[in-house]
């Protein structure tokens, strides 16, 4: 990265909610910069937080979550102290936008796409009439959608399930938002479909110069698309790398572990790597190192204390015992040799 | 090669009368194979589930045939032969959190079929079945007495499985299984399919939009696009000899976990408009042993140098 501008610096935050008199806690000290104009990717498994680390970003928690300490800080000012509404609705749609995983719910079915797309104008730029309408078409072309006049009168089950979501991102673009957060935008869609999306976010974040946070699950999606990858596990970023970091020297254990399980990486008529075991339970106090208990080569430490940040390079954290100095030495599984530069489509 | 247990031939299947009527399967022929895993590939909207659906006998049928082992199995047939196949084809469904009914207990929700299909069994014999199944997918008896909300999504799927192993499937029908699960959730439920089938001898029908899940998973894959197969051959040659163009779009868009090569990769996207069927109509062929594909008489020629030059 030659300019390395911080837009959203994350310090140590720690989100619990309360549940049913209990505490769970979300989010355990985590935290990460975003620099302007990268497209940053979190990925976990569901329940490791991050989608709770997003949406704090946007002040969008439940009722019974909070963010107990730490900063997000953003032009200077800390979001983990807005505390109304009225607050961040200068920060939501404005700055920071969202792009959800299912198209099917996250329009409303009783207003047509152009409307929806209207509403967002009218809101935080104050576009109403002929003006609006003429933007409307604009973000619909830029979006991928042909015939924008026609397709903006429609309903969203006119759309099908791509046409969808890209209707979703119009709107999220639609407030020129600094940051774009896209939760598992491609989850719910096909392959092919899948692809054009990315393509499309791609082309976008270049055209408005936008930040970009993806979150999902499945590493197999983000490689064409990841500047930089942050790997959660239950609450806590594991390990934070740039792309090529991650998916050709992963340090971490649990790293290893998600690209193992990857189907593309299987051989046909053996077992496909799977990790054992659950995420630990987030309302109990977690000693050591969160992903010692489902690692078969854990270290004796790693259940006693948590493991710091070692760098690997300028780019590239871990957080496992793993690196310390006085560690023995342990092989990322034979599965991940394959994964190198020269190694093109995995099928050939 | 072991016997055809599942015969589909010139497949329709249509939804709605007249003015409306919209074709979902329009001639489909395939057959598979007892023991193996077929895969049913295409994008959402191209009739893959219907064709699932209509084997199941959820879907009538408009035209064509579905022989299962020997008898044809759609439209009218004897009540004995609607009890066998009942019992003997099985399904898999994609959502485990929506499939399974949250207000019944793991107990009746997996023993459910064994009441339809006018077996008398006493309820011992129930529990034990029950059991049996549950031990099979690798959960405790114990989850007997729960309910589905008391499970993650991987156990929930198992419930799914042994919902369908209760009965003493030979053939079970997987409708997406995995999609909606977690990247390693994903590898256990595909490890225990495959188990299943070495243990049990059984025949998949796997349909999915993700090639990259069939390659590891399926013995051949045939892909439908609108409705119409395009191609079928072994995984192997699919993978590596993709004729028609619609395969040759859907493998381009298939992630992989390499940053240099995705970064570089320009996906293809398939436009019908390159097919020219005005005057020459398009036919399915066997271009080579096994791999069938569809095309007219321009296209298969050059189907066939490209297999002749490999």
């Amino acid at each position: 990265m030659e300019n390395k501008e911080v837009v959203l610096s994350v310090r140590d935050l720690n989100v619990k909610f309360s549940l049913r008199g209990r505490v769970l806690h979300a989010i355990r000290g985590v935290s990460l910069d975003l620099y302007k104009g990268e497209s940053f990717a979190i990925v976990g498994e569901s329940g490791s937080g991050k989608s709770v680390l997003t949406k704090t970003f946007m002040g969008l928690l439940d009722q019974n979550g909070w963010v107990d300490s730490g900063s997000i800080l953003y032009n200077g000012e800390d979001l983990a102290q807005y505390k109304t509404e009225k607050q961040w609705l200068k920060i939501r749609g404005r700055e920071v936008a969202m792009v959800l995983q299912d198209p099917m719910t996250s329009l409303n079915p009783l207003k047509t796409i152009g409307a929806q797309i209207g509403e967002a104008l009218k809101l935080h730029q104050g576009l109403k009439g002929e003006e609006a309408q003429k933007r409307i078409c604009e973000i619909l072309t830029d979006v991928g959608i042909t015939e924008p006049e026609r397709r903006a009168k429609q309903y969203p089950h006119e759309f099908s399930g791509g046409m969808r979501q890209r209707a979703v991102i119009a709107i999220a673009i639609a407030c020129n938002p600094k940051i774009l957060i896209c939760d598992e935008p491609t989850t719910a869609l096909d392959v092919t479909i899948q692809a054009q999306i990315l393509q499309l976010i791609k082309n976008l974040v270049r055209k408005y110069q936008l930040t970009t946070v993806y979150i999902t699950h499945d590493l197999g999606v983000v490689a064409n698309v990841a500047d930089r990858i942050a790997v959660m596990y239950a609450g806590d970023i594991v390990e934070v790398g740039t792309c090529e970091e991650i998916y050709y020297s992963p340090r971490h254990p649990y790293t290893w572990a998600l690209l193992s399980s990857l189907p593309q990486l299987g051989v046909k008529g053996e077992e496909l790597f799977s990790i054992r075991g659950t995420p630990p339970n987030l309302f109990n106090e977690i000693n050591g190192d969160a992903f010692a208990a489902r690692n078969p080569q854990a270290l004796n430490i790693d259940f006693v204390e948590r493991p710091p940040y070692f760098d690997v390079s300028e780019t590239h954290k871990v957080r496992s015992w793993l690196m310390d100095e006085r560690a023995p030495k342990v092989e990322p599984p034979e599965a991940l040799k394959r994964l190198t530069p020269e190694g093109g489509s995995l099928y050939e | 090669m072991s016997d055809v247990i599942l015969s589909v031939r010139d497949l329709h299947v249509s939804f709605g009368e007249r003015r409306k009527k919209f074709e979902a399967v329009r001639g489909v022929s395939f057959d598979i194979y007892a023991g193996e895993t077929f895969g049913l590939v295409g994008e959402s909207g191209s009739g893959k589930t219907t064709i699932g659906r209509s084997i199941i006998r959820v879907y009538p049928t408009s035209a064509g045939e579905i022989i299962y082992k020997g008898q044809k199995i759609n439209g009218k047939i004897s009540k004995e032969l609607d009890h066998r196949v009942t019992r003997e084809v099985q399904m898999i469904f994609q959502d485990p959190m929506a499939s399974l009914n949250e207000r019944a207990k793991v107990d009746y929700i997996v023993s459910e079929g064994l009441y339809n299909t006018g077996e008398k069994l006493t309820r011992e014999q129930r529990t034990q079945m029950v059991e049996e199944a549950l031990m099979d997918v690798g959960l405790l008896p114990e989850f007997a007495s729960r309910f589905p909300h008391e499970f993650s999504g991987g156990q929930r799927q198992r419930i799914g499985i042994a919902r369908a192993l209760i009965m003493r499937p030979d053939f079970i029908i997987a409708d997406e299984p995995i999609s909606a699960l977690d990247v390693s959730i994903r590898a256990q439920v595909l490890n225990l399919m495959s188990q299943l089938q070495k243990k049990r001898g059984l025949t998949y029908l796997f349909i999915s939009h993700d090639l990259s899940v069939m390659r590891f998973i399926c013995d051949r894959i045939a892909v439908i696009h609108k409705g119409v197969l395009v191609e079928l051959a072994d995984t192997e040659t699919l993978f590596h000899r993709p004729l028609h163009p619609y395969t040759r779009a859907l493998l381009s868009a298939v992630p992989m976990p390499n940053p240099a090569y995705e970064k570089s990769k320009v996906p293809l996207v398939y436009d019908e408009s390159v097919h020219d069927y005005s005057t020459d109509l398009p036919r399915w062929v066997e271009i080579e042993p096994g791999h069938f594909v569809l095309g007219n008489v321009r296209e298969l020629t050059e189907y066939e140098n490209i297999c002749k030059e490999a």
